[in-house]
């Protein structure tokens, strides 16, 4: 008999809770408040099987755009053909977490708003902007031994 | 030793999934937790209160939390063996004290937010059902029973404690079919039988009953109500006057007695392992001098 295509086919491993993590769910992940705007992950808790999104949005981050009694509205890209629709969808809460993706971005935010302050305050004009790695430095080889017959070389002669 | 099948052996242990820890101490329902603890989401930060009470087999706690990630906040708390400052010293774990203990930890809540003027809750106790009115500007203090993992049969002191609440001004929802006094046939609160209880009547009825009946045992129970003075028929006066005492001045006496220096130790302290190494040094060598053989392994 043929495979089905149902909502939840082929979520036997994606949607089971880990090992040994079993049974009650911890009780921050009903504490945790959400406001519009926040970047949330979903990450389905096959614990709970009501306001499950559907097996494509797990694993998939997206902004809070609406918070209800027990639920929250994510906005999430889905490509479809060849575009990207911005899709709305509900979650429990249980299926969601905070993001970390714009962790770091908030955190320099606040150090650059500080070092302005700072630099403001001695009356001076400082650029915040991040900078690329650039080259490594030179050094020198230590050590290195070349094996004699390698001087024959002309590219190695100076050695 | 016989041989014995091993029961539990290395992969049970692997595979073997620990409950929460307050599960393994049995003291939390995490079932219940969860479901007094959810707040709607669109509430944001908005603290959802639950009005817990414990009973030990010497005291009574009667505190008004709420819950956060780090850990959850005590608002007020009442204990009964505050009770001998408002002047009951015997009986601290009976329906009545739990009522006044409720009480208690009520008007000490209205009084921190500032609300004891507007909530005076029912200042004579009827033992009726009441539920808080809501007067004009601001709405009642709302705290939800958290019992813990009592069995709640009618007539349980966790709903002495409720009533106590109750009236003192806290709106709990609830509900009178497990106050002492509800009749299953009748399917009604009997108030006056209510009222007896939270007076200590069954107290008192038990007293003089067990007076006429058994003398020297009558002796030995209710000795200490004895030492002070305190007969059956003081009871409804003596808990009135507490009431009253209460309703007063409910705020807390922070005790004078200095933390001490060292704290006590209850379980054993860890060796290290050159103590343990040593400790078995010393044992094997009792041992071995000890038995018949002339093994001398130091291992």
């Amino acid at each position: 008999m043929p495979a089905g295509h149902g909502l939840r086919s082929r979520t036997r491993d994606s949607f089971s809770r880990p090992f040994r993590k079993k049974g009650y769910i911890a009780l921050t992940t009903y504490l945790r408040t959400y406001k519009i705007g926040d970047y949330v992950d979903v990450k389905v808790n096959g614990a709970v099987h009501k306001g499950m999104p559907h097996k494509f949005y797990h694993g998939r981050t997206g902004g809070v755009w609406n918070v209800t009694k027990r639920a929250i509205g994510v906005e999430i890209n889905k490509q479809v053909g060849n575009r990207i629709i911005r899709k709305r969808i509900h979650v429990r809460v249980e299926h969601v977490m905070p993001s970390r993706c714009n962790e770091e971005f908030k955190l320099r935010k606040k150090k650059n708003d500080e070092l302005k302050a700072a630099a403001k305050a001695r009356g001076e004009i400082i650029s915040t902007k991040r900078q690329p790695e650039g080259p490594k430095p030179g050094f020198m080889v230590e050590g290195a031994s070349v094996p004699p017959w390698r001087l024959l070389l002309p590219s190695l002669a100076m050695l | 030793m016989a041989f014995v099948k091993t029961q539990k052996t290395k992969a049970y242990f692997k595979r073997y999934q620990v409950k929460f820890k307050r599960r393994r101490q049995g003291k939390t329902d995490y079932r219940a937790r969860i479901r007094l603890i959810n707040q709607d989401k669109n509430k944001y930060n908005t603290p959802k209160y639950r009005f817990v009470v414990r009973f030990t087999n010497k005291d009574i706690t009667c505190q008004i939390i709420s819950a956060t990630i780090a850990g959850d906040l005590v608002l007020a708390a009442a204990y009964s063996h505050e009770l001998p400052r408002y002047g009951l010293e015997v009986g601290l774990t009976n329906y009545a004290a739990a009522y006044c203990t409720g009480l208690l930890v009520a008007r000490r809540v209205l009084k921190k937010l500032e609300m004891e003027g507007e909530y005076e809750g029912n200042v004579e106790a009827t033992g009726e059902d009441y539920s808080v009115e809501p007067s004009e500007n601001r709405r009642p203090f709302r705290a939800l029973l958290d019992v813990g993992l009592v069995r709640t049969t009618t007539g349980n002191r966790v709903f002495g404690a409720l009533k106590g609440a109750l009236d003192g001004g806290i709106d709990i929802p609830h509900s009178d079919k497990r106050f002492a006094g509800f009749k299953k046939d009748g399917k009604q609160l009997d108030a006056e039988v209510h009222r007896s209880y939270i007076f200590g009547g069954h107290v008192a009825n038990y007293m003089r009953q067990m007076e006429e009946d058994e003398p020297e045992k009558y002796q030995a129970h209710f000795s200490e109500y004895l030492k002070k003075g305190i007969t059956a028929d003081d009871m409804e006066a003596l808990y009135k006057k507490v009431h009253a005492a209460i309703r007063a001045d409910p705020s807390v006496v922070k005790s004078t007695k200095e933390a001490p220096k060292e704290h006590k130790r209850y379980n054993l302290k860890k060796l290290t392992y050159d103590q343990r190494r040593a400790s078995l040094l010393e044992r094997l060598n009792a041992l071995n001098s000890g038995g018949a053989a002339d093994d001398d392994d130091d291992e």
